[in-house]
């Protein structure tokens, strides 16, 4: 199946793109694809642990399992205010 | 500190006119642009959100404190784009009975803003923007990535 991972705010700088097309595996969670963005794009890795991550406009955790065409998004810490 | 006191006996305009009779607290904040980050002088602040998501998250935050306090309304305006030192990015104005829930609400907005809706922000020095670091420890802990455990990096995800 395919999702699109959108990137924010500085991880645009880090990736070089607004956004990616993946394919996963059925069943795939979305710390799978968390691992396999990072591997395209190294320097996510950087801030691993405090990346927020979000499908459609809710987050989730590591172990939530992905749907085709789910829209994902990866972004570093918020800053409102 | 500066302080400025009226006594006078004309209206207080600042109060919205839409104010219902059992309502008796306006708490009204404003967040400020400063004209400094991270020790050094900056010109604005660029605010990037994404607004999908924002709008989304700031719903779920006004959902909770109507099931904690009793609140009358919520005006709140939050400044994307580039916004100049002494201006204001926020905006909160919250109505309540009392000042004890208006207070308590207001807070709690912002504190769950800060650690949930996608906004962000990038210093400007001199017409360039620069990253402004986020702070980790503002990550609510349900949202941090689990330590360890995790699965052998492949680009095709499980």
């Amino acid at each position: 199946m395919k999702v699109t991972v959108k990137f924010w705010s500085y991880f645009r700088d880090f990736t070089e793109c607004n956004e990616t097309s993946l394919e996963v595996d059925d069943g795939a969670t979305l710390g799978d694809l968390h691992s396999a963005v990072m591997e395209q794009f190294p320097k996510l890795a950087e801030m691993k642990n405090s990346t927020l991550k979000a499908v459609g406009v809710d987050y989730q955790t590591d172990d939530f399992v992905l749907s085709d065409g789910d829209e994902i998004s990866l972004f570093p810490p918020v800053q409102g205010g | 500190m500066k302080t400025q006191l009226t006594l006078s006996p004309e209206p207080i305009t600042e109060v919205p006119p839409a104010i219902s009779d059992g309502m008796g607290a306006v708490v009204v904040f404003h967040g400020v642009v400063r004209g400094t980050e991270d020790g050094e002088s900056i010109a604005a602040i660029h605010y990037e959100a994404n607004e999908t998501m924002a709008r989304h998250q700031f719903e779920l935050i006004f959902t909770a404190i109507e099931n904690q306090w009793p609140v009358e309304s919520i005006r709140l305006v939050h400044r994307v784009g580039e916004v100049a030192v002494n201006e204001a990015s926020l905006r909160v104005e919250v109505i309540a009975p009392h000042r004890a829930e208006a207070f308590a609400a207001c807070q709690f907005l912002i504190a769950e803003m800060k650690a949930k809706v996608p906004i962000w922000k990038r210093a400007v020095r001199e017409g360039h923007a620069v990253r402004v670091h986020g702070r980790a420890q503002r990550v609510p802990t349900q949202f941090q990535s689990p330590q360890g455990n995790d699965p052998s990096p492949s680009r095709r995800a499980k």
